[in-house]
């Protein structure tokens, strides 16, 4: 469970997020959309608590958040292994237990054999599949994805959303989404919201996605 | 192939750097009167009568003890110092003017007021050899900390890890590369310190030693002090730190 009532954030005098409101039940998934700069990143850090609402008040399950960054944000000096461990064992599982947990996983994601690589002997794509594996590891109340998919190639990408899709289907897990790209939204995603220019948001109606992103396209060229 | 010749390359010049040194210093001794430059032979007889009437090991031992007592106390203040530094914003504020002095006042008077208050022996030695090495230690160590990548620092929050965890799976393993490179400084600091706090404030150790042969003009084993003192910040450096750093650092063969 989300909850955003009216809330608004800045950085200085930069009015990044205003009176931005929306409730997420258990198992959702919301994809954010919106082009750069307009606060995609900023929602998902105040759903973390790293940041607080200068405005408004975010209520978020209890239980563990597991975030997906842009960039794989591994450990460098640890292996694959170690990298989904250490987050298993800072939501308090015991070490032989968390590294028996993190090889499943690292299977899970396509990368058995590889558990004793360190991150610098991996490709972007396989890193990827590690903050993904650490992302869900650890059995998020709360899974986080901030554009996790924009440094990899197309088909890669494309087989990191099926897999996506497997593992959240039919979960209790509250995801959300962020993406410069409605079609990844429209994938994966229960709801989609957009933030918009003036730092507010906007729930697209979904029940026709073809004509969603028909009228998206439409926007994008107009502005083009 | 091409690494195993690069380092043949190198191992190489390193010859030629030592070959120079050698010759240049052979070249001095026949230019100038022994009083001034003993030669490489008579210094190295010199050092196998220090050697073989025991003197040598006796003060080598002395002056090893007084180092590694003196650099693990200054390099563990100025590494836990350093690291709340880093991560405490108001820590690093009130340590700034300590560390400014600290870094400020020449050794030779830190040695002379040491001996004034201890009087001679190890413990003035050592407690020079720790105010020298740790403002050294400290500032490496501050700027490891704040060399740290941010966004490991926000993933470890983000993942919840606590403060223990973060320290050691982040802030520790990101700042081992600074923490070695400053120990190895503070060494070389160190063996400059311990030499001259044996002048001022001992009656033992190499510096007493050369500091004895030198009011004596035994330039010869003047020399032999300066090998045994290479020597053994030879073995210092090879035989311990580099073997730490690459046991430290051996995930980042992974990046090569």
């Amino acid at each position: 469970m989300i909850v955003f009532e009216h809330v608004s954030k800045s950085f200085d005098s930069l009015k990044v997020l205003n009176d931005v409101s929306f409730r997420l039940a258990s198992g959702d998934i919301l994809g954010v959309v919106g082009p750069s700069g307009v606060g995609k990143t900023t929602l998902l850090r105040l759903i973390t608590g790293i940041i607080a609402p200068d405005e408004g008040s975010v209520q978020v399950a209890q239980g563990a958040v597991g975030y997906v960054f842009q960039e794989p944000r591994l450990l460098p000096w640890r292996t694959a292994l170690d990298n989904v461990a250490v987050a298993l064992r800072a939501q308090g599982m015991e070490k032989d237990g968390a590294r028996v947990k993190a090889a499943e996983w690292l299977g899970r994601v396509g990368l058995a054999g590889f558990e004793h690589y360190h991150p610098a002997e991996l490709s972007g794509g396989m890193a990827q599949r590690v903050a993904v594996a650490r992302a869900l590891a650890i059995e998020p109340a709360v899974l986080l994805m901030d554009e996790p998919f924009v440094n990899v190639d197309i088909d890669l990408k494309s087989s990191l959303m099926v897999m996506l899709q497997g593992l959240l289907a039919g979960g209790k897990t509250t995801a959300v989404y962020v993406t410069h790209d409605l079609t990844e939204a429209l994938r994966l995603a229960d709801r989609v919201i957009e933030l918009q220019a003036d730092r507010t948001v906007r729930e697209l109606d979904l029940s026709d996605r073809a004509a969603v992103a028909r009228d998206w396209f439409a926007r994008a060229s107009a502005q083009e | 192939m091409a690494s195993t010749s690069h380092r043949l390359n190198r191992v190489i010049w390193i010859l030629a750097g030592v070959a120079a040194i050698l010759i240049g210093w052979q070249l001095l001794s026949l230019f100038l009167p022994p009083v001034y430059v003993a030669s490489p032979a008579a210094s190295l007889r010199a050092l196998g009568r220090l050697a073989w009437g025991s003197t040598l090991w006796i003060q080598v031992l002395i002056t090893l003890k007084r180092l590694v007592v003196g650099l693990a106390v200054g390099a563990a203040g100025g590494w836990a110092l350093g690291i709340a530094s880093g991560l405490y914003a108001r820590v690093r504020a009130f340590l700034e003017p300590i560390r400014w002095v600290g870094m400020t006042i020449p050794v030779v008077i830190v040695a002379g007021l040491a001996a004034l208050w201890f009087g001679l022996g190890d413990f003035t030695v050592m407690v020079v050899v720790g105010l020298i090495v740790l403002p050294t230690m400290f500032v490496n160590t501050v700027e490891g900390i704040r060399a740290i990548d941010r966004d490991l620092v926000e993933m470890g929050r983000v993942f919840r890890f606590s403060r223990r965890l973060l320290l050691r799976e982040v802030y520790l393993p990101g700042i081992a590369s600074p923490s070695i490179a400053g120990l190895t400084l503070a060494t070389g600091i160190g063996i400059r310190a311990v030499v001259l706090a044996e002048v001022l404030g001992a009656a033992s150790g190499i510096g007493h030693a050369f500091s004895r042969a030198s009011s004596w003009l035994e330039t010869d084993v003047m020399f032999a002090w300066i090998i045994a003192l290479l020597a053994l910040m030879a073995l210092i450096e090879f035989g311990v730190l580099r073997p730490v750093r690459r046991r430290a650092l051996r995930w980042r063969k992974a990046e090569q």
